[in-house]
């Protein structure tokens, strides 16, 4: 069971991103976190403009990671 | 004033006694459905009380009561700003949601669902009970898992160098080239490497999903997180969520370790953690 991780121990930040602050039911509340909102959130990790610019490349295409050539 | 968190919704009567007390569940009270106590809200310590159970439709909804000035709108703002914050506080409603589900089914909410009071919370319940309901039956005796798989692209184009016939023959001629002809051949080179790189990437990718596919009833393909987020060397190249019945969860993780064994040589790993809070797969069309 190499590898496998049944159940995190520590809910990492990566998941954390992925599933509590990106996922699960949007029902609005009194209190409503916009996109912009989310947007501080990687602002949060100093990571805003490469994330971003990373994300639209990855979303273009699933594997572009294999295209960036360090020259 | 304080407001209410919502973390998730179950719809049987929850076993308290396995609640983790740290988390500070009461278990000695399993379903209050007012919250007039003196406990926790003028508690500084804590800082995010106690969960609690407001039942109403026949659903249970797994509230705290949190302060407004960590919560409210403007400082809410401030603190999403603040990734320490962000980590603390999402951690506890990702552990708190998982204590429940150790004993039932659950319907988890986004991070940060709030409402200013019990009749507003109520009434939203009300206005999604039935939906609500219909996702918790859906979901029972299921489970989600994820799979990240990873790629260390220098050690995969390393590996197609060698192994990749047309590669290969081009890496020969330059070897046997002029300097201006090995020039163009190492351009070719490169060209011809991204390409079989992103060829076998989607077909790797592909394989693995669709092969741990055939296990589970619902899957979800995800965005890629850049390495500022996963904080790992290699690249992530798929990012899912399987929704599976609970007998088959062995067999998925036997196929990802099979799997792993299958492509180390190549630069390729998997990550796969479970069970989570089935987050990807709660469908709400009225939301």
């Amino acid at each position: 069971m190499e590898g496998v991780i049944t159940k995190s121990k520590d809910v990492t930040l990566l998941e954390i991103l992925d599933r509590v602050l990106d996922k699960g039911v949007v029902i609005s509340g009194d209190i409503v976190i916009s996109l912009a909102d989310v947007d501080l959130i990687y602002v949060g990790l100093k990571v805003l403009v490469s994330s971003v610019e990373t994300m639209e490349r990855l979303r273009g295409e699933p594997f572009a990671g294999a295209q960036e050539e360090p020259t | 004033m304080d407001l209410i968190y919502l973390y998730c919704v179950i719809h049987k009567a929850p076993e308290l006694k396995s609640f983790n007390k740290s988390l500070g569940f009461y278990s000695e009270q399993p379903v209050m459905s007012e919250v007039e106590s003196s406990r926790g809200i003028n508690d500084m310590e804590r800082l995010i009380d106690g969960p609690y159970f407001i039942y109403h439709q026949g659903l249970f909804v797994l509230v705290s009561r949190v302060r407004k000035d960590e919560f409210g709108e403007e400082n809410l703002k401030k603190n999403l700003a603040d990734l320490e914050w962000i980590e603390q506080r999402a951690s506890i409603h990702e552990k708190v949601i998982e204590e429940v589900m150790k004993d039932t089914c659950v319907i988890p909410f986004k991070f940060a669902t709030l409402f200013n009071n019990e009749d507003s919370l109520k009434a939203m319940v009300e206005e999604y009970a039935e939906e609500l309901k219909n996702n918790l039956n859906n979901l029972e005796g299921k489970e989600e898992w994820g799979l990240k798989i990873y790629c260390d692209i220098e050690k995969l184009k390393g590996v197609l160098t060698q192994k990749d016939d047309e590669i290969s023959k081009v890496d020969k001629e330059i070897s046997s080239s002029s300097p201006g002809k090995a020039f163009i051949l190492k351009k070719k080179k490169k060209e011809l490497l991204n390409t079989v790189l992103n060829a076998k990437l989607n077909k790797y990718g592909q394989n693995s999903f669709e092969e741990l596919k055939e296990l589970s009833l619902q899957t979800s393909i995800n965005k890629l997180l850049p390495k500022e987020i996963t904080e790992r060397k290699d690249e992530m190249i798929l990012n899912a969520a399987f929704l599976m019945a609970k007998d088959k969860v062995k067999e998925f993780i036997s196929r990802v370790d099979n799997l792993k064994t299958e492509y180390s040589d190549k630069g390729i790993d998997f990550d796969c953690t479970g069970p989570w809070p089935p987050y990807n797969f709660t469908i709400m069309e009225k939301a």
